[in-house]
């Protein structure tokens, strides 16, 4: 996978993690008070004080592992061969060099497509010869 | 009147009668579209361009500009983004209600980043033909180094043969009898034919 598709695939991660350890921080969360007119809220149990207490931290290890992993990604990116005018001008130089090179690898086809007929003929020759000779008696 | 299950073609084709004597007597094809179209009811448009944020009703946190720090403005937006999680911590121990303004300003960084990393798709498609025309000319460079190694050796071998013909010929003369003189109508002809073709002669390439 490219860079850049990690580097999408990690921002949608730290925005699953966050939004998922906030979402279930309120859900599993014991009644606030909202107002002093309501009656205390009764005390979360052992069980429910567990879930809470256990999940937040790994979430926020996991985000901060997230977030220093992005930041590892962004210095792994390979920006430093210049902007849109360099890479067009490099484009346009490597075309042009590949056009000669083109044209001189098709000169050393042709020129070796006619040493082998050449040297097919030759073979033929030496062929025909060899069925002549006569071996001496 | 009977009426066909099927409708007829499209009678263009008459049209074509004569393409193959006289190309140029028949239409020529529609143009490419250019611009923008519609398609069975929806718009499309030939130009694949990025829309920016602020057509899509963001706002955008990096600065604007052809020449954008990709890096720096990325690990920026992450920082923000770690701080404003944090933001949204506080927020729900102390003002529980006031959570929704943190939440969108998390999307906002989060789709700031996305739209950042898509731009950098045309300068990836770039380095990628940068790259692929490069190998490309490795490769040809390549190519013609062993072509012309390989119409060295065979001119190489050549010569080595004529040299020996030559070798066999002049043990044969010395030997004297029939047999030289048939070798020597027969092969005198093939070394002929040899250095006829330029191969019994050094050759210089280009």
């Amino acid at each position: 996978m490219d860079i850049i598709a990690q580097l999408q695939d990690q921002v949608n991660k730290i925005a699953y993690i966050a939004f998922n350890t906030v979402g279930s921080l309120q859900r599993d969360a014991p009644p606030a008070r909202l107002s002093q007119n309501y009656p205390e809220p009764p005390a979360p149990t052992a069980e429910a004080l567990a879930t809470i207490n256990s999940d937040p931290k790994s979430a926020a290890v996991a985000f901060m592992q997230g977030v220093k992993q992005f930041d590892a990604l962004v210095a792994a990116l390979p920006l430093n061969d210049g902007g849109e005018e360099a890479q067009l001008k490099k484009i346009a130089e490597l075309q042009a060099e590949n056009e000669s090179i083109g044209k001189e690898l098709q000169d050393e086809m042709q020129s070796a497509e006619r040493e082998l007929k050449q040297l097919r003929e030759l073979f033929h020759m030496a062929a025909d010869n060899c069925l002549r000779l006569k071996p001496p008696s | 009147m009977a009426a066909s299950a099927y409708p007829p073609p499209p009678p263009y084709y008459r049209l074509y009668k004569d393409f193959s004597e006289n190309p140029d007597s028949c239409p020529a094809p529609p143009p490419p579209v250019v611009g923008t179209y519609n398609l069975f009811g929806a718009n499309y448009t030939t130009d694949d361009v990025l829309p920016s944020l602020e057509e899509q009703g963001l706002r955008q946190l990096y600065p604007t500009g052809p020449n954008v720090d990709y890096k720096k403005e990325l690990r920026s937006l992450n920082r923000e983004l770690s701080f404003q999680f944090l933001e949204l911590s506080d927020v729900l121990v102390e003002r529980p209600s006031q959570y929704a303004r943190r939440v969108e300003d998390m999307g906002l960084i989060l789709r700031n980043m996305h739209h950042l990393l898509n731009s950098l798709r045309p300068h990836q498609a770039r380095a990628t033909l940068i790259h692929i025309l490069e190998s490309q000319i490795q490769r040809r460079k390549k190519a013609v180094a062993d072509i012309r190694r390989k119409r060295e050796e065979v001119r190489q071998m050549l010569q080595e043969s004529l040299s020996t013909l030559d070798g066999h010929m002049n043990d044969m003369q010395q030997d004297g009898g029939m047999a030289a003189s048939l070798m020597e109508s027969n092969l005198g002809g093939q070394k002929n034919g040899m250095k006829n073709y330029g191969f019994g002669a050094a050759q210089t390439y280009r």
